[in-house]
């Protein structure tokens, strides 16, 4: 590999690859704002800048592709000089809002500030100040934050393949708005506000709820749908506070689609059911997990048994259920559900040209290599029904007329429709392995601890084979 | 080896050594300053930066606080609990601002951290209940100590 020479240090790198990255391969950091690796370059902020051998003046870094032989340097006087001069410029017109700013702590303008700039302000005129814009329910504007590093609109024309946000006027008038005013129209909004490297664009669902420092950061996939896009999920003190991409060059790069992003909010809902439940005509009925199990038993005694497992469940899970269903009803048929319509992996399709798969589960292509077929109809001999499931499967429609026990997690007026309902877990309180699209195994992580009286999905079918009943085991 | 000096008959008995320090004591107790006073009817006046139980400023009858967190993220006991809400008059304020002064340890760090200069410590230093307490915002506005 070609080397050159970044501080003193030989480094070796790709050909092709720019100084930014050259360095980061050595640990040497580079200052920077306008540069992102899932980005075209602009090289428009000049934070990068570093002094070059044998060139005149500094070169922005996010620019200049390493070449061999060549002698870089990120720390010298001149380099450093102008790091803090492009501080001050940028803080020239930046408010001083870090306490009420959703960015703080994440943000890269106090950080490099911090690390490059100056503790005092040489200004005292008053700072450019723009109108409040409602830009939809996924991203809040603050355009006094903004250092004008077009990152957004890049992100728009290049990745969300929308050209929506725009530059309006020029030089110091410069503001970055949506074309019209109007609200941003796209299904990755999210991501405006991640690539941000200020608090100009923040995430509306997560204002003010939490300072970025406290949460802890668990890696996962996204559950959203078949495309397995990796992310983080952000908890504190057992609740979810946001999900965040990670990247992933193989599959999502630095982004994540709106719906697998804010998908985690029926983990915490209100009308979740953590309780084992029966229901009677005067609604639900809480039961202890002895008692539940039994009457679950009981409901399915004698009965034609079809079970129905949701292609949200993961490998491990799906492969209990198997072997459960072989040890306890072995004459029961198995199927799988999930998204309307989506029967096996062949009906699975890009649903945009960006990430979005049309299967809006995550483990469709797990269930159907462990020989499970999609659910289709109801065959006329059924008359007891086992359904299985995460959170995140579709419901099958036409399911009306047979006895029902449902397993998961399910809401309270979907429980209703079942006669015992055994809760589970989310994938949010769960380990486990999912397969994408392509076959790609991941692994969830559990984030949270299991809410309320739900159980891992194993530990419940063990119970369910371990209790004797009156009725006898089926 | 230790010499063991002869004592005459009246030092044997001790009796004038207890009546020089009963005079001792005799002196300070009758003609010495006190340095204890009569708490509760007489107090002590504390310095100014005497750290006791917190308050919040307010400038104009609005909170200073805007509910930046430092506070909470800087307090060793863990004590300070504060939710963020959103007004027409203020971008960012506390809805709830709750200090457990049972945990609290009275290192001012929270004063320390503000940028706003909202949160302070009083020099107020009765804070005995005889139930638990946690002091919440509107209490914290309305106590001032002696500021
Ligand atoms: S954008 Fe960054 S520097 Fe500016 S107020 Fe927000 S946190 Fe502070
Ligand atoms: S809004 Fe953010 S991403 Fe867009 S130009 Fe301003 S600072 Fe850059
Ligand atoms: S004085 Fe110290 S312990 Fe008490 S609330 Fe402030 S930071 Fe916390
Ligand atoms: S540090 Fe000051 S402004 Fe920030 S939350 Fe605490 S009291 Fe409020
Ligand atoms: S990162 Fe190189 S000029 Fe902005």
């Amino acid at each position: 590999m070609p080397k050159c020479i970044i501080d003193g240090r030989e480094v070796e790198f790709t050909p092709g690859q720019n100084l930014i990255e050259a360095a980061k391969g050595a640990g040497i950091d580079i200052p920077l704002f306008c540069y992102h690796p899932g980005l075209s370059v602009v090289a428009q902020c000049r934070m990068c800048a570093v002094e070059i051998e044998k060139m005149p003046k500094l070169q922005t870094a996010c620019s200049t592709l390493a070449a061999e032989g060549m002698v870089v340097k990120t720390k010298s006087q001149k380099t450093v000089e102008n790091q803090k001069s492009v501080m001050e410029f940028l803080l020239a017109n930046h408010p001083l809002d870090c306490p009420i700013c959703d960015k703080s702590g994440e943000c890269d303008l106090q950080d490099n500030s911090y690390k490059h700039g100056s503790a005092y302000s040489r200004t005292t005129e008053e700072r450019r100040t723009y109108l409040d814009l409602d830009m939809g329910p996924v991203i809040k504007k603050n355009m006094n934050r903004c250092i004008h590093c077009t990152r957004c609109i890049r992100f728009g024309s290049e990745i969300a393949e929308i050209r929506e946000m725009v530059a309006l006027k020029r030089g110091n008038n410069t503001e970055i708005t949506t074309i019209d005013g109007r609200p941003l129209e796209t299904d990755y909004a999210g991501n405006y506000a991640d690539i941000c490297p200020t608090g100009s664009l923040t995430i509306k669902d997560f204002r003010f709820k939490k300072r970025v420092w406290f949460l802890e950061k668990v890696p996962t996939v996204c559950e959203g749908c078949s495309k397995g896009c990796n992310m983080e999920i952000h908890q504190d003190n057992n609740q979810i506070y946001r999900c965040v991409p990670r990247e992933n060059k193989e599959i999502n790069h630095y982004w994540l689609c709106d719906e697998g992003r804010f998908n985690f909010h029926y983990v915490e809902r209100e009308d979740r059911l953590l309780d084992p439940a029966r229901t009677k005509t005067s609604g639900l009925e809480v039961c202890d997990w002895a008692s539940s199990i039994d009457l679950a038993k009981a409901a399915l005694a004698g009965k034609n048994i079809a079970i129905l497992v949701g292609s949200d469940l993961t490998q491990e899970e799906a492969a209990a259920v198997l072997q459960f269903k072989e040890q306890h009803y072995s004459q029961a048929s198995i199927y799988h559900f999930g998204t309307p319509g989506i029967l096996s992996t062949r009906d699975d399709a890009p649903e945009d040209r960006i990430l979005k798969r049309k299967s809006k589960t995550a483990n469709l292509n797990g269930l159907e290599k462990l020989g499970i077929r999609g659910f289709s109809k109801l065959s006329a001999d059924v008359t007891g029904l086992l359904i299985i499931r995460g959170g995140r499967a579709t419901l099958p429609a036409d399911i009306d007329g047979v006895e029902k026990v449902g397993i998961g997690v399910f809401m309270k007026d979907q429980a209703l429709m079942f006669s015992v309902i055994l809760p589970g877990l989310s994938f949010a309180e769960k380990d486990g392995t999912i397969l994408n699209y392509e076959g790609r195994e991941q692994r969830i992580r559990r984030a949270l601890q299991p809410p309320g009286q739900a159980k891992g999905l194993s530990e419940i079918l063990m119970m369910w084979a371990n209790r004797k009943t009156s009725h006898g085991a089926a | 080896m230790l010499l063991k000096k002869k004592k005459g008959f009246l030092q044997e008995l001790y009796l004038i050594e207890i009546i020089k320090g009963l005079m001792i004591t005799m002196k300070n107790m009758l003609f010495a300053p006190k340095v204890t006073i009569q708490f509760p009817e007489e107090r002590r006046n504390y310095s100014d930066r005497y750290r006791g139980m917190h308050y919040l400023k307010a400038t104009n009858g609005v909170e200073n606080c805007t509910a930046c967190m430092l506070c909470p993220t800087v307090c060793p006991a863990e004590c300070i609990h504060i939710e963020a809400g959103e007004r027409p008059d203020k971008e960012k304020y506390p809805v709830k601002f709750e200090i457990d002064l049972l945990r609290c340890c009275f290192c001012g760090m929270c004063e320390e951290a503000c940028p706003k200069d909202a949160i302070k410590l009083s020099n107020i230093y009765e804070m005995s209940t005889t139930y638990r307490e946690v002091y919440d915002k509107q209490f914290l506005l309305e106590q001032r100590g002696n500021k």
